[in-house]
């Protein structure tokens, strides 16, 4: 999740690609990710290299291209969709792409990134959705049965303030710098004119560079990623939450989409099942219904019905109290000479 | 005299059905001059529509008629044409009973005044006889009836005819000197919107003249004979607001028709001044002017009210003018009622001063409404400010007509009591002027 948008926020566009690229690289299709952006650099017009954006400098590596899948692009990049994301409280209308479609044996890895604060990360510069909001969305996950373990990556100034209010199991979280320190950004480059990369993100992609889907790399590795002396800021982590021993977790558990395959050299026949299979369905009877329309009248008739009878009616108190008053005001009026002649 | 009235009765029938079974009824049903958000038949319609699906007609921003109008209409909507021209014509016979009755209390007044030389040696010009005043009833009514503002008012069934004529029968009741019923009327009349309220003060100054009660502020009888108005009026108020609860079995009514009066949220244009205004304001200073406009309509109540206290009929014409040309939602029909006081006053024609021109604006703004609405709704070549000067220009030929037959009835009634030559301290030829 990208949660900038604007010419001067190109680093976190270029962070949040680059990221993509590497899980992509390692094995998980674009179903199976959510990539939210604001997707106004490549053809902003201040940029000069217009369809590109570039995460390092000299203009190596163009992280965008026509197999970039954006799910939430521009407006839609809030933290309403966000949480409705994370949570699955989705309008029914939400095409599949848009959803995050997982169950209680997914591994998900969330990679935020943006400006942020002690205890809020700003969304596109108008709201902010604070470490209390995004803990609460994690434990909705974790009663949903939502996730298996969850990886939660922030690269923002003040990130560990993010993850102190997590309170669900089985979540880690890896942040780039303190509270009370800044995250900084890495090189500008002179061509484009902006920043194209922050620190952080630059070691840990640096670090997924030498990964590849077979390697035991593990998380105690991931931690050590970027140390002050490059990073200038701490980054932190937190791994309380998470029931088994990091130095245990591969790195490909949540930034690869790796299967575990069995080769087996038995052979099974397939002969039986494919006749159950066949056999089920000419015996079936599809009870058809008889169709219900040919059973309605006829159009002439529909149109020459009567109309409703009216309904409403004024209540008898009413009627009786108005007549009443007319009769008593008729009476006072003319005097009760007149009454006799009406009896 | 009674059939020269229903010679005109008929005539005006005629031309409201002629008119009815043309193709005019529709195009003029939709005009905003004469069908506001109050009294447009159009709402009536969808009111009681609503009220038949099971869902109370208040719950929109549509139906903003009482509950004894929703009544009246659930029995009579399939003849509502009769109901109108029914209406019409029962206003017009009212007007005629209460200025027929009325000359004759201003004729025995005259008589008592001559009697008691109240009057100047010079003024015999200025006194009204029998034979002028014979055909001011006749007059009244035929103003009121072919009038094409009642026509194209009854024509597009506005309420207002409903209304014009509770306000007709509440004058007629006044005239007649029937504290009670005058009460009655004038609660209904409040009811239905509610601005006939100052019509308060002008009917208590004509009962309490009736009674021959002096109007001092320490006089006891004076205050019991208020009393007793101002009880019986309100508690018909009270009784008439009570049973319309008992309609719906809801209090729903009161802000859909009185907070819609007062507060003034539909700014559909019409011929009133409120719609341009408040469409162009802020919502922070709203309220205040909502208020200011508002208090417009109440506040020559009292002026008048002391000015005025010899002549209440007077008071009562003017007051009508007032409320017909200050109210949230004016409409034609609104303006035909107390233009169809004008021939009770035409002994005032040689006071008058700038009655051409004024009647002369009337009728140009009259042809000229239709016109800028076309341009500005159906060309797009004006805009709303086109419209609304003509409504401007409307109002202030109103505003000028009312001022000037006051300024000329003060004026008679000073020559009256003064002369009709009257000089200054130097012998010059004086002039009255109205400050």
């Amino acid at each position: 999740v990208c949660t900038s948008r604007f010419w001067f926020n190109y680093r976190h566009v270029a962070n949040t690609l680059s990221v993509y690229r590497s899980v992509k690289r390692l094995g998980i299709p674009d179903s199976h990710i959510v990539l939210m952006l604001a997707d106004d650099m490549a053809c902003n017009p201040r940029n000069p290299k217009p369809a590109t954006v570039f995460s390092h400098k000299n203009m190596d590596l163009n992280v965008y291209g026509d197999d970039v899948e954006v799910d939430y692009r521009s407006y839609e990049v809030t933290v309403e969709n966000f949480l409705r994301v994370l949570t699955g409280r989705i309008p029914p209308s939400t095409p599949r792409s848009k959803r995050l479609l997982s169950d209680d044996r997914s591994n998900i890895l969330i990679y935020m990134t943006g400006h942020g604060g002690n205890g809020f990360l700003k969304f596109q510069d108008s709201e902010e959705i604070t470490n209390v909001e995004l803990a609460d969305a994690f434990e909705q996950m974790w009663q949903k049965r939502r996730y298996n373990e969850l990886l939660f990556i922030i690269d923002t100034c003040q990130g560990a303030s993010m993850y102190e209010r997590f309170y669900s199991p089985n979540i880690m979280a890896l942040a780039s710098s303190q509270v009370g320190e800044d995250s900084l950004s890495h090189q500008p480059d002179l061509g484009i004119g902006v920043h194209l990369m922050d620190r952080y993100t630059f070691y840990v992609l640096e670090f997924l560079e030498e990964i590849h889907p077979a390697s035991q790399t593990n998380m105690n590795d991931l931690f050590q990623v970027c140390p002050k002396s490059l990073c200038v800021s701490t980054p932190g982590h937190r791994t309380d939450l998470f029931q088994r021993d990091p130095q245990k977790v591969l790195i490909t558990d949540f930034f690869g989409s790796v299967r575990k395959v069995e080769i087996t050299t038995e052979t099974l026949s397939l002969d039986r099942d494919v006749a159950g299979f066949e056999s089920k369905f000419p015996e079936e009877e599809l009870a058809t219904e008889p169709l219900k329309y040919a059973e309605q009248l006829p159009v002439a008739q529909i149109i020459h019905q009567k109309p409703k009878q009216k309904d409403w009616h004024p209540p008898g108190g009413f009627i009786l109290g108005l007549w009443a008053l007319i009769i008593m005001v008729f009476f006072k009026t003319y005097g009760i000479k007149h009454m006799k002649h009406v009896f | 005299m009674a059939a020269p009235l229903v010679l005109v009765v008929l005539a005006a029938v005629t031309v409201r059905a002629a008119l009815y079974r043309s193709s005019l009824a529709v195009f003029i049903a939709e005009r905003v001059e004469v069908a506001s958000p109050l009294n447009a038949w159009k709402r009536v319609v969808e009111g009681l529509a609503l009220l038949d699906l099971g869902v109370s007609p208040y719950s929109g921003a549509i139906f903003h008629e009482t509950p004894l109008i929703i009544y009246l209409f659930h029995f009579l909507i399939d003849y509502a044409e009769l109901v109108f021209m029914i209406t019409d014509v029962l206003t017009a016979v009212a007007l005629y009973l209460a200025i027929q009755d009325f000359n004759k209390v201003v004729f025995k007044k005259q008589k008592l005044l001559i009697e008691l030389d109240k009057y100047a040696p010079d003024v015999a010009e200025l006194i009204q006889t029998p034979m002028e005043m014979h055909y001011i009833p006749l007059k009244v009514a035929l103003f009121y009836l072919l009038n094409p503002y009642t026509v194209m008012s009854c024509v597009a069934k506005s309420t207002c005819a409903i209304n014009n004529s509770v306000i007709a029968f509440f004058i007629l009741a006044t005239i007649k000197g029937s504290a009670f019923l005058s009460a009655v009327f004038l609660a209904l009349a409040t009811y239905q919107s509610l601005y006939p309220l100052t019509l308060f003060a002008p009917a208590l100054l004509y009962l309490l003249q009736r009674q021959f009660i002096p109007i001092k502020l320490k006089s006891k009888s004076f205050w019991l004979y208020t009393m007793q108005y101002a009880s019986l009026y309100l508690c018909s108020l009270v009784v008439i607001i009570c049973l319309s609860f008992f309609l719906l079995n809801s209090w729903d009514f009161i802000p859909s028709v009185y907070g819609f009066i007062l507060s003034v949220p539909d700014l559909t244009p019409n011929i009133g001044l409120f719609w341009y205004f408040f469409a162009e304001m802020f919502e922070h200073f709203s309220l205040f002017f909502v208020c200011v406009f508002q208090i417009n309509v109440f506040f020559y109540t009292i002026p008048l009210a002391i000015k005025l206290k010899e002549h209440p009929v007077f008071f009562m014409f003017v007051q009508l003018a007032i409320i017909s040309i200050f109210k949230s939602y004016p409409t034609l029909g609104d303006v035909a009622l107390y233009m169809a006081f004008l021939p009770v006053w035409s002994h005032l024609y040689r006071f008058l001063r700038n009655i051409f021109i004024l009647s002369c604006v009337l009728i140009f703004c009259s042809f000229l409404f239709p016109v800028l609405w076309h341009l500005w709704i159906y060309a797009g070549s004006a805009n709303s400010n086109f419209y609304y000067a003509i409504t401007l220009t409307f109002n202030i030929g109103q505003i000028l007509l009312i001022s000037d037959y006051f300024y000329a009835f003060l004026r008679r009634d000073y020559y009256l009591t003064h002369g009709l030559h009257l000089t200054r301290q130097d012998g010059t030829e004086a002039m009255l002027v109205l400050k």
